[in-house]
């Protein structure tokens, strides 16, 4: 059996709706590349490929299920004092890879090192020119599984995470409101992180990147 | 309930500061891991997302990668740890996604997941396929912009094109095989 073009139209219009294309038997490596490659092209759209609201939420509740089961009665210990459940629910809930260099840069303006050990494998990533930036309004990049916004004051960059402190969704930036809104329950932040309406309960802030210029360009650290 | 963190940019939990935290504090493992794999949860869909192309699969893969990777998994790792443990169990998941769904011809896949370094996965798929589609002919490189990046049907890519329906889906397809053979061999 061949591949042909109207059966790779199929597969391609599937992932185009996303839909779960059709099982089938592909007569050589060259069908498979071209599936492959299909799927790489369709999730560079903008804004395509990120996970949906309820698959967070699913997520999060099964995760704590899974761990739940998983976890050793053994380690009996110690209910977390509040604080800690405080600190941790936020970032859990939150976060995607920007918690993982989510850096409290406002407090500790530091150089990734000793502080960062977590982040062994982190890199500072080329995002813009310092010249591309607008005054001002937010620009949003994507790099190393870091969704962010970049915003320019003056010869100052700063770095945001884009991801909703609440269940984790992107945040778009509204010019018309001069804010960062959440598609997924409406949360709404400064341009400044912080959070500029009341949620269910008051979320974090969004978490500060490190930022730096090197000749011209904008450079973010992020985990990979 | 609200005590600075609310009032303070700071607090907010980097995984250094949480893990500080929680050993400080005498937290549960099961806190911290929940938590650890929770943040997790969009960059893996993203990787997977970028393998397969459509939601369905994308939630079903990543969900047997968090159900296996959180039955097999120590709970003293660190976050980097954890990420690497993560994108192994998604690189064994999608071989066999792959292998199932279309049985034969997998030869190559072996090969792709052993040599892929996890982490950077995600990093610049958009500068990817942008180079990806530079190495190809100009009618190649115009059918797959419009059909995958700006999402066109193939009628209105027939009509932007002034081809037929049918030569639209030729063109694709010897665009995304020329496309899938390129990409075999630059990477």
């Amino acid at each position: 059996m061949n591949d042909d073009p109207e059966q790779l139209d199929r597969h391609v219009d599937h992932l185009l709706r996303n839909r779960k294309p059709e099982r089938m038997p592909l007569p050589d490596e060259d069908a498979l590349g071209a599936r492959q490659t299909a799927a790489m092209l369709r999730a560079a759209r903008p804004g395509v490929g990120l996970p949906s609201k309820e698959f967070l939420e699913r997520m999060q509740r099964l995760i704590k299920e899974w761990v739940g089961q998983e976890s050793l009665p053994s380690l009996p210990a110690a209910r977390p004092s509040r604080r800690a459940l405080l600190l941790t629910g936020a970032a859990g809930i939150a976060a995607g890879v920007a918690a993982a260099v989510g850096i409290d840069r406002l407090r500790q303006p530091r150089a990734p090192g000793a502080r960062m050990a977590l982040v062994e494998s982190g890199s500072w990533q080329s995002i813009t020119a310092l010249a591309e930036l607008p005054e001002s309004t937010p620009v949003a990049f994507r790099s190393g599984g870091i969704e962010g916004f970049l915003i320019r004051r003056g010869s100052q960059v700063s770095a945001l995470s884009a991801v909703c402190t609440h269940m984790g969704c992107i945040l778009n930036y509204s010019k018309l409101r001069d804010r960062f809104e959440c598609p997924c329950h409406g949360a709404t932040f400064r341009t400044d992180g912080q959070p500029s309406n009341q949620h269910e309960t008051r979320l974090p802030a969004l978490p500060a990147l490190q930022v730096r210029i090197e000749r011209g360009q904008v450079e973010v650290y992020t985990a990979f | 309930m609200h005590d600075d963190a609310s009032t303070d940019v700071a607090p907010f939990a980097s995984p250094s500061r949480a893990v500080r935290l929680h050993q400080a504090a005498g937290a549960g493992d099961q806190e911290y891991l929940t938590w650890a794999y929770q943040t997790h949860v969009t960059p893996i869909y993203q990787y997977v997302y970028s393998r397969v192309g459509n939601r369905p699969d994308a939630e079903d893969l990543t969900s047997q990668v968090f159900m296996k990777a959180t039955s097999g998994m120590r709970t003293d790792v660190s976050v980097p740890q954890l990420r690497s443990w993560l994108y192994r169990v998604a690189q064994t998941t999608l071989t066999d996604h792959w292998r199932e769904y279309y049985a034969e011809h997998t030869g190559a896949l072996d090969e792709e997941v052993t040599r892929a370094p996890a982490a950077r996965e995600n990093a610049g798929a958009v500068q990817r396929v942008d180079s990806l589609l530079a190495t190809l002919p100009d009618n190649y490189r115009r059918v797959l912009e419009l059909r995958f990046l700006r999402g066109y049907s193939v009628r209105e890519t027939a009509r932007e094109l002034n081809l037929s329906e049918t030569n639209v889906k030729v063109l694709q397809f010897r665009a995304l095989n020329r496309a899938g053979r390129e990409r075999a061999s630059t990477s």
